[in-house]
């Protein structure tokens, strides 16, 4: 039985989603290395790789429901996490956020990338019975009272780019839980007349300060900003991705944007504008198409899921992921303010590595079970 | 779907997020598209832009030599600043205010205007904070590297002229290149930069192209901080060529010597070489002080200092030798005779004109000093006739005077390598009719007056000492010059293609004189009324010198009235004189403005000139005339 169910395992094993993700990983990792050539980080992300990909095994042959199951379990030790990085002497502070934990032999680890996967399962696991009628209001505040609890704890470190990417899970799921279409269009509609509203009030009251201001100027109009101030950032990431070209830059690696230190943070936030300064307008439009497949790939793996759960578990993902890559790739290229969020599978970063491989085991291990019911 | 569920069109809704997907990508490709594809070069460039930096390395000017070549009358030193370097600053100036203050001694208020400047100029430019810094504060900074590391010192090439203001109006000065200078196309061509120094006036300016280097620069590559990561072409830089001038340091220093002492203080005294045109002492008094310009004209008392020069009264930055205009007085009557003769009015044989104490012409009498009877030319010059010359005026009529001063070119530059030279107004109906727009007919008075040179003659002094030189070397009229040799300087970079080219030396370009056709029984005959100017009891008879035969006239240049002394509008004297008489080697002009009568005030100026010359050039123990007498 045991040996049947391993053959049909490894035929019905979604191999193309695990080696695209294998894949950009290690384009990834060359990207970090011309990023900073002069220090590991690069080394580091392929022992990442390594144990994110015995991660991502592990859960793929577990079946996703049993751990569903202890969704409760996971979501609880997430949140104590988060309050433990909190502690201080225990969370270790960069740039001004509490949000690494230190650990012997891994290293540090960020619990926020870790907590979006129990997140993720708890909805899914609140949402995902067999349903009959549209969302109800209670759901909805059941809901988002599972989100409120992480992205709060979050904001405590704080670290508001980390809090963002939790608000899509929740979107997604509810928006496949029945909510009702009319109830979507009129928050759509509400956010577009209350965002610009709001910034105006907003600049008016003295509410928004004169840096957040000009965060908001500088993608509307990087070259009239102080290249010296606060478009500094969004004006050398667009420099550098520009520079690139059609097929990247043929100046030597010493001179690079990220090894003169015009572009801060070049293996982690910034690691798209490296990519388009080194592989150019094609290599880029590589990647986004591999991004393309993978998310495409999810998406049908959910379609094919046997269960809502299983379902909602997939597209949670996907909408995790995708609304990352698109908050990340739009900020290197100057159309969204900088919000230091990693860019999936690409970013030097063990937490977000593994975090990600983790939510694609549970994927795949949907996938393998749409045939066994 | 493994699961129907019918009441929530689940399949619309994956494929509203999936299309949301390609959207969202699509978007990201074509903001791509747009940054990568069309503006990729644009922001190529300004990435190159931001990594290369142009640092520049000033070329030293060529120095300024007297003419042994071997005394250096200007160069160029070394200072150096402290410098606040903007991109390590970060707005943060004030803390630096006091440490600096402090530990460079410099004026807190001062430092403070200095250092808000940062935030009205480019990224890159940095600020000075001490000029001219001394060894000390230079410790100060690498001691306190690093707690202020944007603490940087800079070298500067400072150009020093001498003390005093010796020689000020030939050497000139150097400045920085003004914006309007910029805009000219003379500055344009040869790729001025803003902050350049060039030559202003004297020498400095006219030799500018020969006397300013090239410079050379680092083509570095800097990070985000300004920090230099390599260097990728590095030029050197090719200094200027030097200049040795025609000057001779210890004439000059008596010729400034006997100006500043002299009563007025004000005047002019110039030697040449009457065979070659070469200036070997040039002073104009009151003189000014040139560093005032090349060091400290930017600061509050520079400028104060530079204004009080301009409104002196006694113009102390008019280089008097070529921009001042004086009635030539009796010097006039040199010219007047060679032209005498040459023009036939009168002749060796038949020299003789009546003196008759003056001469009436209409209802207005001229007078003359004394009354000479009628004397011959050579008795005429040695005892400053007026009769003599008003006669010879009148004989020779306005075109003769006319002729002559076109033969001498007095009414023309001399053509000396300074800037902002003069001409000399001379005699012409064209003259007179705007002099005297009342009167504009040409009259026989006004030719009396013509002849001996007042009312319709304003010469440069130059202009004089060129023209009576002309007479002294028997018609050889040269081209005064200050420029002796310029020195070749070899290439700079790789022989084959240098960055630099090798500049050659150079003389001089105009030696070729003018020659005035003058016969030599009449040049003797006229030296010879010189020569007892000095020698046979003449007007300058205190100055004759044993063993040196000076040939020279006086002149007393009306400016109110002549002989009227009324206090500061005193007649201006001069004495225009070469020596030896019949085998000129040098030829001296002094003008002493508003003393009184030539003979008494130029002439001993001139012979304490003759003095350093003779020594100079004499063995002492043994004059010339003791050896003729054995």
């Amino acid at each position: 039985m045991v040996g049947i169910l391993q053959k049909r395992s490894i035929r019905d094993f979604d191999w193309l989603l695990a080696l695209l993700a294998v894949a950009i990983v290690c384009f990834g990792t060359w990207q970090i290395r011309n990023a900073q050539p002069t220090e590991a980080y690069w080394q580091k992300q392929l022992i990442g790789l390594g144990i994110a990909m015995i991660a991502m095994l592990t859960i793929a042959f577990t079946d996703y429901r049993k751990l569903v199951h202890f969704a409760p379990a996971f979501y609880i030790f997430g949140l104590l996490l988060l309050i433990i990085v909190l502690i201080p002497g225990v969370g270790l502070r960069i740039n001004g956020q509490q949000a690494w934990i230190r650990m012997p032999i891994i290293g540090q680890f960020q619990p926020s990338e870790f907590v979006k996967i129990p997140t993720v399962l708890m909805l899914a696991r609140y949402f995902g019975r067999p349903r009959s009628s549209a969302l109800t209001l209670k759901e909805m505040i059941v809901g988002g009272g599972i989100l409120a609890l992480p992205v709060g704890l979050i904001l405590l470190e704080p670290d508001a780019g980390q809090a963002i990417t939790y608000f899509p899970i929740l979107a997604v799921v509810l928006f496949l839980s029945a909510i009702r279409i009319r109830l979507v269009i009129a928050i759509f509609i509400l956010g577009v007349l209350f965002v610009p509203a709001a910034y105006t009030i907003g600049i008016k009251t003295g509410k928004i300060k004169g840096y957040q201001q000009e965060r908001i100027n500088v993608i509307l109009d990087p070259e009239k900003a102080n290249p010296r101030g606060v478009g500094y950032h969004t004006l050398q990431s667009i420099v550098t991705v520009g520079k690139g070209g059609l097929t990247g830059s043929r100046a030597p690696r010493e001179f690079s944007q990220s090894s003169l230190k015009f572009l801060p943070e070049p293996h982690t936030d910034f690691i798209f504008a490296v990519t388009a300064e080194n592989t150019g307008f094609l290599g880029c439009v590589l990647l986004l198409v591999a991004y393309a497949v993978l998310l495409s790939r999810l998406i049908t793996g959910a379609r094919r899921a046997p269960d809502r759960t299983g379902m909602l578990v997939i597209m949670a993902i996907v909408g995790g992921f995708g609304f990352q890559l698109f908050i990340n790739v739009g900020m290197a290229l100057g159309m969204l303010p900088v919000i230091g969020v990693p860019l999936p599978l690409m970013s030097a970063g063990l937490s977000s590595v593994l975090a990600t491989f983790i939510a694609i085991g549970f994927a795949i291990s949907v996938q393998l079970r749409r045939f066994v019911n | 779907m493994k699961f129907e569920d019918d009441t929530q069109n689940l399949r619309v809704r994956l494929r509203v997020i999936q299309l949301l997907i390609v959207v969202m990508l699509t978007v990201l490709g074509v903001r791509l598209y747009m940054l990568q594809v069309v503006k990729g070069s644009y922001y190529a460039n300004r990435a190159e832009n931001q990594r290369i930096r142009m640092l520049p390395i000033a070329a030293t000017r060529g120095a300024i030599l007297d003419r042994t070549g071997k005394k250096v009358l200007v160069d160029s030193r070394s200072i150096y600043n402290v410098i606040v370097s903007r991109e390590d600053i970060k707005g943060d100036f004030v803390s630096l205010l006091q440490p600096l203050s402090v530990g460079l001694d410099v004026d807190p208020e001062y430092l403070l205007t200095r250092l808000k400047e940062i935030e009205s100029q480019p990224a890159f430019e940095s600020i000075r904070v001490k000029e001219n810094a001394t060894y000390s504060d230079i410790a100060w900074v690498e001691a306190h590297a690093l707690e202020f590391p944007q603490l940087r010192v800079e070298q500067q090439p400072q150009r020093r002229y001498p003390e005093n203001g010796m020689l000020a109006h030939v050497l000139g000065y150097v400045g920085e290149i003004s914006p309007d200078q910029l805009e000219q196309p003379k500055f344009k061509t040869k790729g001025y930069r803003p902050g350049d120094v060039i030559g202003v006036e004297g020498i400095e300016a006219v030799y500018d192209d020969v006397l300013r280097g090239h410079d050379g620069y680092r083509k570095v590559v800097v990070d985000s901080r300004g920090h230099i990561q390599e260097e990728i072409e590095k030029v050197e830089p090719q200094a200027g060529q030097d200049l040795v001038t025609t000057i001779d340091l210890e004439l000059q220093e008596t010729a400034e010597t006997q100006l500043r002492e002299s009563p007025s203080k004000r005047g002019v005294i110039i030697a040449m070489d009457p065979n070659n045109g070469e200036i070997l002492a040039l002073a104009s008094a009151p003189t000014f002080d040139p560093n005032l310009f090349s060091q400290r004209i930017s600061s509050k008392e520079g400028r104060a200092e530079y204004a009080a020069l301009l409104q002196d009264p006694n113009t102390p930055l008019y280089n008097r030798a070529i921009q001042g205009r004086y009635p030539p007085g009796s010097t006039w009557k040199i010219p007047m005779a060679v032209a005498g003769l040459q023009q036939g009015a009168i002749s060796i044989e038949h020299s003789n004109i009546l003196c008759g104490g003056g001469i009436t012409i209409g209802n207005k009498f001229t007078r003359c000093m004394g009354n000479h009877g009628t004397p011959e030319l050579r008795y005429a010059i040695t005892h400053s006739c007026d009769g003599y010359f008003y006669r010879l005026g009148l004989k020779m009529k306005l075109e003769g005077i006319m002729a002559m001063v076109d033969e001498f070119e007095m009414n023309k530059r001399t053509g000396i390598d300074l800037p902002h030279e003069l001409i000399s107004w001379t005699p012409s109906r064209e003259f007179k009719a705007r002099f005297n727009p009342r009167d504009p007919e040409w009259r026989e008075i006004d030719t009396v007056y013509a002849s001996f040179g007042q009312v319709y003659d304003f010469v440069t002094p130059l202009a004089l000492l060129r023209t009576i030189s002309s007479v002294g070397v028997g018609g050889r009229l040269y081209v005064p010059h200050l420029m002796k040799e310029v020195r070749a300087i070899s290439a700079v970079g790789d022989p084959d293609k240098p960055d630099h080219p090798a500049r050659p030396a150079n003389g001089f370009g105009r030696l070729q004189p003018k020659i005035i056709p003058i016969p030599e029984d009449q040049h003797h005959f006229v030296v010879e009324g010189m020569w007892g100017v000095v020698n046979n009891g003449g007007t300058a008879g205190r100055i004759k010198m044993a063993g040196f035969d000076i040939a020279g006239k006086t002149g007393t240049a009306q400016v109110v009235e002549l002989g009227k002394d009324t206090g500061s509008n005193k007649d201006h004297a001069w004495f225009v004189s070469f020596a030896p008489a019949y085998k000129p080697e040098i030829a001296v002009l002094a003008l002493i403005e508003n003393v009184g009568f030539g003979g008494t005030y130029a002439a001993p100026a001139v012979r304490a000139m003759y003095d350093v010359y003779y020594r100079k050039t004499r063995p002492e123990s043994a004059p010339p005339a003791l050896l003729a007498k054995k």
